[in-house]
């Protein structure tokens, strides 16, 4: 009395494709019900559904500011790289003309985006005015100023800066190069660091809320066990038994998401003011970043599978010690 | 229908529940199985509905050996049974219409016809007009008649019944034994396990008589 057993014989493809057309409306009917019915049980306890959301958005938040935090040292970064110029100061007798074929030299290496050569006339006129030592310098009798070449590099990369600059180093008319990286460098680990603390911070909360959902979950999987073994007992597959499960999981995780990027929002909005005046202190227009809408699906998708997920794995364990009796 | 064939089954490597069972089921037959408490009827039960698997010999139901299906064909094995629980095993959250049509959800019957069928088996056992009604609402009596609707709403071949009438009075059972004989005289094979030897002896079908797990006397139709 297997499946096979009692299944009349197909009588064509006609029966074969409605069938299976009739068993994928069925299973989506129960999709359906199920998707509600697990809401419908969330909305009755509402207090319980809200403290687990509300938990899981505390161990999605944390990950997600730090992410977005990181995201916005990658811009800085970016326009940090752009400031990456060398200074090729020139020899001190060199005279105006011979200073425009060395920065016209300079220019046509492969390695040089862009030049600008400040004569010594210009630097002179640059330092006064930065200084305010104009009455100062003025009365020196001769300019001790050298006349310099600002290089931008084509690639930022620290070792490619300095390679160039090495290659400058060894032009006629160069006295010195001059590059200052150490701070780009220290600022890239920092970056490094903060994007490995931000993984493993992510790792262990995603797996908090795989926990505050399969506990969730595991609770309502015993509160209804007799109701599962009863439908095992008639039949009922195991992904008919975990499906409902499965939707309050989501629903937790989707839950969960959207708190947590209420939060998101809220915190973003209490630190705009200080950090931006903090950016226009160092003369920058530095913005806090918010979760735009890439952002905000890639949190919610997350959310959602992590809930499904954490489901998935409690109920699955359950479903295997749940015998009928 | 149900053949045995030197059937054993021990629990826990010594207690024997059940020792070198051998008889066989027609198809369309009405079968009592009786004993002691303790005799081996649920374990015997148990073995059919594929709950556990024999120590030893070969349980077979329609010519199927049901130990050999593979777990993830158990549960269409047992959409093809009807089974009544002495507790009825109802879930009391639940109206009794969605009790009944709990079995064609499983199924993914279409909503329409599981409501004409569901409907057409609380008719046959008499409380159509409670089917808004919870569990908890009915009498005993009524309770174990919403069980049987739920275990034939699915047209199976083979019913199983473990004490159906066990908290009933004699008459409530007489009542739930003649709705067994109804579905049995529609061919539907019927086995039922109970110790109301009065009853049964005053319904003549087939008797099988359990002792400490063995089968002593195979008494047929009178």
């Amino acid at each position: 009395m297997s499946r096979e057993a009692t299944r009349p014989a197909p009588r064509g493809a006609h029966t074969q494709r409605s069938r299976s057309g009739s068993r994928l409306r069925a299973w989506g009917r129960h999709h359906r019900a199920m998707c509600l019915d697990s809401a419908r049980r969330l909305i009755r306890f509402p207090v319980g559904s809200l403290l687990t959301m509300l938990a899981i958005a505390i161990a999605l938040v944390l990950p997600a500011a730090l992410w977005l935090a990181l995201d916005s040292a990658r811009l800085l970064d970016a326009e940090l790289g752009e400031s990456a110029t060398l200074t090729a100061y020139l020899e001190p007798h060199v005279g105006d003309a011979q200073a425009t074929r060395i920065e016209e030299a300079i220019a046509a290496q492969q390695a040089v985006a862009r030049t600008r050569l400040i004569t010594a006339a210009e630097g002179m006129a640059e330092f006064q005015q930065a200084l305010g030592l104009a009455d100062a310098l003025g009365r020196l009798d001769d300019n001790p100023l050298p006349a310099s070449v600002v290089v931008m590099p084509l690639d930022p990369a620290p070792e490619a800066v300095r390679e160039l600059a090495g290659e400058l180093e060894g032009l006629a008319g160069v006295e010195e190069v001059r590059l200052d990286l150490a701070w780009l460098e220290r600022l890239r680990h920092l970056a490094e660091l903060g994007h490995r603390v931000a993984l493993a911070l992510g790792v262990l909360f995603g797996l908090g809320v795989l926990l505050v959902v399969g506990n969730t979950i595991r609770l309502a999987v015993e509160s209804r066990r007799q109701e599962i073994e009863v439908v095992m007992l008639i039949g009922a597959t195991h992904a008919f038994v975990r499906r409902p499960f499965l939707y309050s999981g989501a629903w937790y995780g989707l839950g969960g998401g959207l708190f947590a990027w209420g939060l998101l929002a809220l915190g973003s909005e209490w630190l705009a003011a200080p950090v931006s005046a903090l950016g226009a202190s160092y003369g920058a227009a530095y913005q806090l970043p918010r979760l735009g809408g890439e952002g905000s699906a890639i949190l919610l998708l997350c959310s959602t599978l992590l809930g499904w997920l954490g489901a998935w794995i409690a109920v699955s364990r359950h479903l295997s010690q749940v015998r009928p009796r | 229908m149900i053949v045995f064939e030197h059937v054993g089954k021990r629990y826990g490597g010594r207690f024997e529940a059940l020792a070198n069972l051998d008889f066989r089921v027609r198809r369309g037959e009405m079968v009592f199985l009786t004993g002691h408490s303790g005799a081996g009827k649920s374990s015997l039960l148990r073995l059919v509905m594929r709950l556990e698997r024999p120590s030893r010999g070969r349980v077979l139901v329609a010519g199927h050996d049901i130990a050999r299906l593979h777990p993830s064909q158990v549960p269409f094995y047992r959409r093809q049974i009807g089974v009544v629980f002495q507790d009825h095993q109802l879930l009391f959250d639940r109206s009794i219409y969605h009790n009944v049509a709990l079995p064609l959800e499983i199924r993914g019957v279409e909503p329409r016809e599981a409501a004409r069928r569901v409907r057409a088996a609380l008719d046959k056992v008499g409380l159509l007009h409670r089917e808004r009604a919870l569990p908890i609402e009915l009498s005993g009596g009524e309770q174990q008649r919403v069980g049987i609707a739920r275990a034939v709403v699915n047209k199976p071949a083979l019913l199983l019944a473990d004490e159906p009438t066990g908290n009933l009075d004699p008459q409530l059972s007489a009542d739930i034994m003649a709705l067994f004989e109804d579905f049995n005289r529609i061919g539907t094979t019927v086995m039922i396990a109970s110790h109301d030897l009065a009853l049964i002896a005053r319904l003549r079908h087939r008797i099988l008589r359990l002792r400490d797990g063995r089968l002593v006397a195979d008494e047929e139709a009178a």
